[in-house]
């Protein structure tokens, strides 16, 4: 009486689909993240304050937090402790953050972020010419770029990075293949 | 005494109406903010003055002649705020400034570069003063808020920003229009 083979097919077809979800799908992002059609990152090689040179294309594997900012913008200073915050969290679970200073100087960049935040480096975009290149909203800005190289979700604004909401959302893309 | 009570009368009415006057003409002068708000979308201007002005870019190292030549102009900080649950388009090409005299050219980003350009302006004081700036087209996400400046020629005449904005991510959703009055350049 009871159809094994259709009961199979819906098995094999049910598995599938949720074999492919699991790959193809990401996280739900938490309000003022938005979801992107994935694009590949524009190149961004610079320096950081202590004149160490970093390249995008060699945190490949990595999730990395790209993050746009200048001192003279209030919402930056706003956000700027929690995303220190943040980066003692989840640096150590794989995650990878990239703060770009917009056309600013090494003393001004300096004395920023000994107030806001003292225990972070960032790279010194002299020109803007590397911001202009990936196009922010306004600043601050933040990207989410995964292990291949493309990124996914952009932040409007600022964000309240050390909220758990936030927190687990990330952590919750570090656990993806 | 009837005579003394209607001069009385006549005299106080003349003091209130005139005080009126003086306040409302106070009002208009000193106004700091104009603001349009609906249920959807809130926009705000704030003139401001060149003091203002010279001493932001002054704090980020920006040169005399450049602070001169920004003094010189009629500064408008804009906030936007989309409340509603959809997108809205901001295309700030298609804002109009009017006198009564006629419209007033907004001195957009081709404009300044152009301007910075023959004054061999500094690649880096160039973004962060474009970074100060309103976008020139922006999908305002639900709940976002973004702003910046516009500029505009200095005038004393008052004016009326007229701007259309689209809504729905295709754009084909009702069209917000906002008219604000009588806002007026700050010195």
């Amino acid at each position: 009486m009871f159809n094994y083979k259709k009961l199979l097919l819906i098995t094999i077809f049910s598995c599938v689909s949720l074999m492919v979800m699991a790959q193809d799908s990401l996280p739900v992002a938490p309000y003022g993240i938005l979801k992107l059609t994935p694009y590949p990152a524009p190149k961004i090689q610079l320096h950081d304050i202590d004149g160490k040179a970093f390249n995008l294309d060699e945190t490949k594997g990595q999730w990395v937090f790209v993050h746009f900012w200048a001192s003279w913008c209030g919402p930056c200073r706003k956000e700027m402790p929690a995303i220190q915050k943040m980066w003692g969290e989840l640096e150590p679970l794989g995650l990878k953050i990239v703060l770009i200073n917009t056309a600013e100087d090494e003393d001004t960049i300096f004395n920023f972020l000994g107030i806001y935040a003292p225990d972070i480096r960032a790279l010194m975009d002299r020109n803007g010419q590397i911001t202009e290149q990936w196009k922010p909203r306004g600043l601050p800005a933040t990207y989410l770029v995964d292990k291949e190289g493309l990124v996914h979700y952009q932040a409007l604004g600022g964000r309240p990075w050390n909220n758990e909401i936030y927190l687990n959302f990330i952590k919750s893309l570090l656990h993806k293949k | 005494m009837s005579l003394s009570f209607i001069n009385i009368r006549l005299l106080t009415s003349i003091v209130c109406i005139s005080m009126l006057i003086v306040s409302n003409s106070i009002q208009a002068k000193t106004k700091d903010k104009y603001e349009y708000s609906s249920n959807s979308l809130r926009v705000r201007l704030s003139p401001k003055v060149p003091q203002n002005i010279a001493a932001f870019y002054e704090g980020r190292g920006f040169s005399k002649p450049m602070i001169d030549t920004l003094k010189q102009q009629c500064f408008i900080t804009i906030g936007i705020h989309n409340k509603s649950n959809d997108i809205i388009w901001l295309k700030a090409s298609n804002w109009v400034f009017s006198t009564k005299a006629g419209n007033i050219k907004r001195r957009d980003r081709a404009y300044w570069k152009s301007v910075w350009k023959k004054m061999s302006i500094p690649l880096a004081h160039q973004s962060t003063f474009r970074w100060t700036l309103l976008p020139e087209e922006l999908d305002f996400r639900s709940g976002e808020h973004e702003g910046g400046n516009i500029i505009l020629p200095y005038t004393e005449q008052p004016f009326t920003l007229t701007a259309e904005f689209k809504t729905k991510a295709d754009k084909s959703g009702e069209l917000i229009k906002v008219i604000i009055n009588d806002i007026r350049c700050v010195r």
